[in-house]
């Protein structure tokens, strides 16, 4: 009988995991690896609802008061006091000097003790992640065995603008001159060189928008944001005080039709728009992390296990391929590949850079995002990597087996950040 | 050493008849397997040599073959298509029966050896195990529950309706084919398992051989860790066999090119290694007529009759 090629392909696949097996090519319900008592843990993490910068729920709430409302929920959660927290590492990008007399305002506010450090951290799109890093490091180093790392931005009360102080000699190097590309621009130029054209920009911001309004309408999204109560200033001036539970980016009605509408925003002839780039926003999120056996001892739980971890460079002007090249890195690090990972969490900064991601690993679609991302929950850029993880890990939790996910993003001035974290089963 | 050359055939399985102690079958495939036909061969083994006495060709891959336990002409194979053929020794024309439920290649196929029951299992790469009643064209069940390829399905030889399976989901499970269901999902390796097989002494005791190069032996009432794990195997262990006379004794052959034989009571449980074969040695079996003496097939297209040197200071457990 002649076999189809895929039936080929197939067996030869199967001869080859048989001969070189990579460590996660079986799926197994119940087996396990047996757990190193050194493994960096994740224990909860809890985001605040996105907002809407500047008409949305957190137009006039300040950034420490975003940061505190997780920060506190997610110890109380698991019956942790603050004063085992050997560190606190904030990812923030817009506040002065990325916020750390801020965030040092809302470990008090949050009714943490003095003795508990807290410091910031700016690596831009991918500061919350970097905070989970940093906190992993120290870990690593041994100098604490439980931190907490949490990202937040307000984008309502602060802009991207005035990068500080430059030397004139940029202009002497192209790569730097790049760096002062506007975000907007980069994402066009992934467009134009990679070829990713509106139609599929535009389609895949269409899905994120179905996505996210399908979670939010199933209450997939209620065990991982801590509903926060806050003042709102009103059309009229009057300022009350809500309570806000829900992503407020979300629009269940989007249409293909709708944002083929859409004027480009960056660029006269340039197929970004308003509709297929994140959306500006306010949020907070908060994960738990410890050294393994410090966090059993405690009778705490085991949500993750962070496997490895990249942050690789590559050119400023077309920044967003960031993720194509970072998770390769961070993969071979845990010695995985595509196949074996169940879900990926790529921040969408523009739907151009991560279409070309996807596309470029051959990650298939129905793996990226599975609950929508930044075009419809929203971008806070200090937040975000610290809001995947949280994202990620209620959905894997939700699969119910043991499995890895991918958290990922583009970084302005040309960078990608990936880590690779398991879920290690009910 | 007595051995027998296919041409342009690469062996997959070889089982000793359980009647006829010089008759034993080889399931072969061309093309190593990943594309092109199969051939089912009937060798008999003489005072010196071995030599073909039927062959029977079937248009994809024959992966698994298992013989009857009530008719000594019957064979059953497991084919690349997904199809499970019965053949008669006595009908030369092709497969009395083809049973075709599952979507994916057949890796397994066993026989019971209860008394009560004629009944075949078969593995797929499907995910599924089926039950079939060889004088039936539908399957009697099928059992779900595997999240990876099955490449392997062994009836118990104590337990009425009652089999084992191995698969690509690191689990070996064990099935109760009355009520249906999965008893038991032992998770075995932290790698593919591509075989398992029934201790003949006691209903408890089985053993997995893993991607993973180990051997491993579970006993049922404590399956938290293995009572025995076997190393030596270079790359993944493809067929494994509890040995018909010795209660602690079984063979392992490999993706290594070797068939190594365990006695997993003893420190160092190594018996003795065969390296006779130049390429992936993929069937194995132990000769239930003539103690000692085990016959294996290999993709370097031979089937080989030997007796290791390690074994034949054994004495013979009794019943």
């Amino acid at each position: 009988m002649f076999l189809g090629s895929s039936a080929v392909m197939n067996r030869l696949k199967v001869v080859s995991r048989h001969l070189s097996p990579s460590r996660a090519e079986f799926q197994s319900c119940s087996a396990r690896a047996p757990a190193d008592p050194q493994d960096v843990v994740i224990v909860h993490g809890l985001r605040t609802p996105i907002g809407r910068a500047k008409r949305g729920s957190f137009k006039d709430t300040t950034p420490d008061e975003l940061l505190s409302a997780v920060m506190t929920a997610v110890l109380r959660d698991v019956g942790l006091t603050p004063n085992k927290l050997g560190d606190v590492c904030v990812g923030n990008v817009l506040q002065p000097g990325a916020g750390a007399v801020m965030a040092r305002i809302a470990q008090f506010i949050s009714g943490f003790p003095e003795t508990v450090p807290v410091y910031t951290v700016n690596r831009q799109c991918s500061s919350g992640l970097q905070a989970l890093f940093n906190i992993a490091g120290g870990i690593r180093n041994g100098f604490y065995d439980l931190g907490l790392a949490c990202g937040v931005e307000s984008m309502s009360l602060r802009s991207v603008g005035n990068p500080g102080d430059l030397s004139s000699r940029l202009m002497d190097s192209e790569k730097a001159r790049e760096c002062l590309i506007p975000m907007g621009i980069t994402s066009e130029n992934v467009a134009e060189r990679y070829g990713v054209t509106r139609e599929k920009q535009d389609s895949f911001a269409c899905s994120s928008q179905h996505k996210a309004a399908q979670a939010q309408k199933q209450g997939l999204f209620e065990k991982e944001i801590v509903p926060v109560t806050t003042k709102f200033v009103d059309e009229n001036g009057a300022e009350r005080t809500i309570t806000v539970t829900k992503d407020d980016g979300i629009r269940p009605g989007t249409t293909l039709a709708g944002l083929a509408k859409l004027r480009p925003a960056f660029k006269e002839d340039g197929s970004t728009t308003a509709g297929n780039a994140s959306q500006v926003s306010d949020g907070a999120a908060a994960v738990l992390m410890g050294r393994r056996f410090a966090v059993e001892a405690l009778g705490l739980p085991v949500l993750g296990i962070l496997r490895a971890g990249a942050v690789v460079g590559v050119p400023p002007d077309v920044m967003g391929i960031g993720p194509a090249y970072a998770i390769p890195a961070a993969l071979e690090k845990a010695g995985l590949s595509v196949n074996d990972v169940d879900v990926f969490e790529i921040n969408e900064a523009f739907a151009s850079q991560v279409v070309y991601c996807v596309e470029k690993l051959g990650i298939p679609m129905e793996k990226v995002n599975p609950n929508g991302g930044a075009i419809a929950l929203g971008h806070p850029l200090g937040c975000t990597g610290a809001r995947q993880v949280v994202t990620l890990l209620n959905e894997l939790k939700r699969r119910g087996r043991r499995a890895y996910g991918v958290v990922s993003m583009c970084i302005g001035t040309g960078m990608g950040a990936a880590a690779v974290i398991e879920y290690p089963g009910p | 050493m007595k051995w027998f050359r296919f041409p342009a055939r690469h062996g997959y399985a070889v089982e000793i008849s359980p009647f006829l102690p010089n008759i034993l079958a080889c399931a072969t495939a061309q093309y190593y397997g990943i594309a092109g036909c199969g051939t089912l061969l009937v060798l008999e083994q003489r005072e010196s040599d071995i030599v073909l006495m039927r062959s029977f060709d079937w248009n994809d891959g024959l992966f698994d073959v298992t013989w009857s336990e009530n008719n000594e002409h019957v064979l059953v194979t497991g084919a690349g298509d997904g199809s499970l053929q019965i053949w008669d020794t006595a009908n030369p024309q092709g497969p009395i029966r083809v049973l075709k439920e599952h979507t994916q290649e057949v890796y397994a196929v066993d026989w019971s050896q209860t008394r009560t029951e004629n009944l075949v299992v078969s593995g797929s790469w499907d995910h599924t195990a089926k039950v079939w009643d060889p004088e039936r064209p539908q399957s009697v069940c099928t059992l779900q529950g595997h999240e990876g390829v099955i490449y392997s399905t062994i009836w118990s030889p104590h337990i009425p309706a009652c089999f084992a399976s191995a698969s690509g989901d690191g689990t070996l499970r064990v099935w109760d084919v009355k009520a249906g269901s999965c008893r038991l999902a032992i998770p075995a390796h932290k790698a593919e398992i591509l075989s398992c097989d029934w201790c003949k002494y006691d209903q408890n005791v089985l053993a997995t051989g893993a991607v993973d190069c180990s051997v491993c032996v579970w006993d049922l009432r404590n399956v938290r860790q293995p009572v025995a794990q076997m190393l030596g195997h270079s790359y993944a262990v493809r067929r494994i066999k509890f040995s018909p006379f010795y209660k602690t004794v079984l063979a392992s052959c490999s993706y290594d090119f070797t068939v190594r034989v365990w006695d997993f009571s003893r420190s160092p449980p190594l018996l003795d290694t065969m390296e006779h074969h130049s390429e992936f040695v993929c069937g194995l079996d132990f000769d239930l007529h003539i103690p000692n003496q085990m016959v294996d097939c290999s993709w370097d297209e031979t089937v080989k009759i030997y007796t290791p040197p390690g074994l034949t200071a054994m004495q013979p457990s009794s019943a």
